[in-house]
């Protein structure tokens, strides 16, 4: 087996212990995406020389050595972002962005960049100036978005680890579109700077994707910056909602959250503790007038007249929408954020954590990126936001697990959330899971990933 | 706001106030936004908060301060 089909701690501790060898290791990972990225699309810009020059460069850090994809979100000092778009509506340039310093820091290679949904505007992944990117699961099927690329990288075993970016899911998607752990930290925690949106931002982290928890926390706690430590997450308390968000999700999506819930609840000894969690609509759409507001501060009519003409129809005619929503929506917007932070405060003194399906049905085809529901067929965009937004409103962490796939062999995927920085216990509460399921869905591998699955 | 929930009143009304130039796919594109968001932001204008007000520069990294 190839060094490169081991975890990201795994490749780590064998660089570290000189059982792998790191040039050796980057040159399989170049290898691994020349051959399997035509069929996903999932890294848009690789730089050897650069690559080799980071390696050359390496402290001895936690990741000394280990292969990383980064998504198109954020300068390195030799290649600006293009946020998956002809033109951003910011200036960029090269640069070294903070998770960039946070990688090199840590010993990290940084392999190649990750497509991702245009302008961050979509949760599957089917729109880029590069092209879409495909599921390594179903190449017909959309990867998640917006970090895309990231996703279907991790989970086609091109690196073992990559960094995305949610501003309302945008990590989570994606780990559940294609099989993956995915951890949107606590607001403020991960590495932002550098990100053309960094001044202005309320709700975009940086966060992990990796095929386990504990990769999770090796990479999380290098853009945190601290070392997230772990515990047994024994006793959990587990808040479940009877909402839209739990219950209008497909039977197979229903099922196997509900199963992992009883087996979370089981493996730490907890408790199941039904919770009202009223206004998630309203919740909703304040962290989407929010992100368009700040997304667009500073954008003038006459920005938008001069757009890019490669810039997609649906984000040039979306644009220009946002530009006409009322000031108080927007007002509005932040008293609910307010409204659901004093909520989700008091619930965080009955229960540890909030869990429901990350996604309410599997990868939609790339072609028609829409998913059928008991209350009818939706866009997978409007479906999807619903159980994401939350976090991003009112910063808390939340971790999206897989859990199941489904009768057409896709991932299903769950989403815990925790209380203001205790993102340590979602990690906690992912391995408990991992252990409870005997890392059956953790350990699955895509057609595409050909490769035995990772010994840790 | 009853005019506003027209899209055909709306966005030609919002865009030449504004002076943003559009396309046919544009305003298609804006029509569909329109019939999508327009309802839920009626409804969030409407919401009674009572007197809550919003967090000043709120600290997203941490729970609210108590009330």
């Amino acid at each position: 087996m190839s060094a490169l089909d081991l975890s990201l701690r795994g490749q780590a501790a064998a660089i570290a212990a000189g059982e792998a060898d790191a040039a050796e290791l980057l040159d399989a990972a170049l290898a691994r995406i020349e051959e399997r990225n035509p069929a996903i699309n999932a890294v848009v810009a690789t730089f050897p020389e650069e690559s080799r020059a980071m390696l050359a460069e390496a402290p001895d850090g936690p990741l000394r050595g280990v292969p990383v994809v980064i998504k198109d979100e954020w300068p390195l000092p030799w290649r600006a972002q293009r946020f998956g778009a002809a033109e951003l509506l910011a200036p960029t340039a090269p640069g070294e962005s903070g998770p960039y310093r946070a990688l090199r820091d840590a010993g990290a290679v940084i392999v190649g960049v990750g497509n991702m949904h245009e302008l961050g505007s979509g949760s599957t992944g089917n729109v880029s100036v590069y092209g879409a990117a495909r599921n390594p699961w179903d190449t017909e099927r959309c990867p998640g978005g917006s970090s895309s690329g990231p996703a279907a990288a991790t989970a086609a075993g091109l690196v073992a680890g990559a960094v995305g970016a949610d501003g309302l899911g945008s990590v989570r998607f994606p780990a559940a579109y294609c099989g993956l752990t995915g951890l949107k930290p606590t607001f403020g925690r991960a590495a932002m700077s550098g990100h053309h949106m960094a001044a202005v931002t309320t709700l975009i982290v940086s966060g992990p994707l990796c095929a386990d928890a504990a990769d999770c926390r090796l990479l999380g706690a290098t853009l945190f910056g601290e070392e997230l430590a772990a515990g047994d997450a024994a006793g959990l308390r587990i808040g479940v909602v009877r909402d839209a968000v739990s219950e209008d999700v497909t039977p197979e999506v229903r099922e196997a959250c509900e199963m992992a819930i009883e087996e979370l609840r089981s493996a730490t000894g907890g408790e199941i503790r039904e919770i009202e969690l009223a206004n998630l609509e309203a919740a909703t759409l304040a962290a989407i007038l929010i992100i368009n507001g700040e997304s667009l501060g500073g954008v003038s009519p006459e920005r938008l007249n001069d757009l890019n003409p490669e810039v997609s129809p649906i984000n040039r005619g979306f644009l220009k929408y946002r530009m006409l929503l009322p000031a108080a929506a927007i007002a509005q917007a932040g008293r609910i954020r307010t409204l659901m932070r004093r909520r989700l405060a008091a619930l965080f003194a009955d229960v540890d954590v909030i869990a429901w399906p990350t996604i309410p049905a599997v990868a939609p085809p790339l072609e028609a990126p829409l998913v059928e529901l008991p209350s009818g067929t939706q866009t997978a965009d409007q479906a999807n936001v619903r159980g994401a937004a939350l976090a991003n409103l009112t910063g808390i962490p939340a971790i999206s697990v897989p859990v199941g796939l489904s009768s057409d062999g896709l991932p299903i995927a769950l989403q815990l959330q925790a209380a203001w920085g205790a993102d340590a216990l979602l990690l906690d509460a992912a391995e408990a899971l991992e252990r409870a399921n005997g890392r059956r869905w953790v350990d699955a591998r895509p057609p595409l990933a050909q490769a035995e699955p990772a010994e840790t | 706001m009853e005019a506003a929930d027209r899209a055909e009143q709306f966005i030609p009304a919002g865009l030449a106030s504004l002076r943003i130039e559009a396309d046919e796919v544009d305003l298609a594109v804006m029509s569909a936004a329109h019939q999508m968001f327009w309802p839920a932001i009626r409804a969030l204008l409407s919401f009674d908060l009572g007197d809550l007000e919003a967090e000043r520069n709120p600290d997203l990294s941490r729970a609210p301060e108590p009330t």
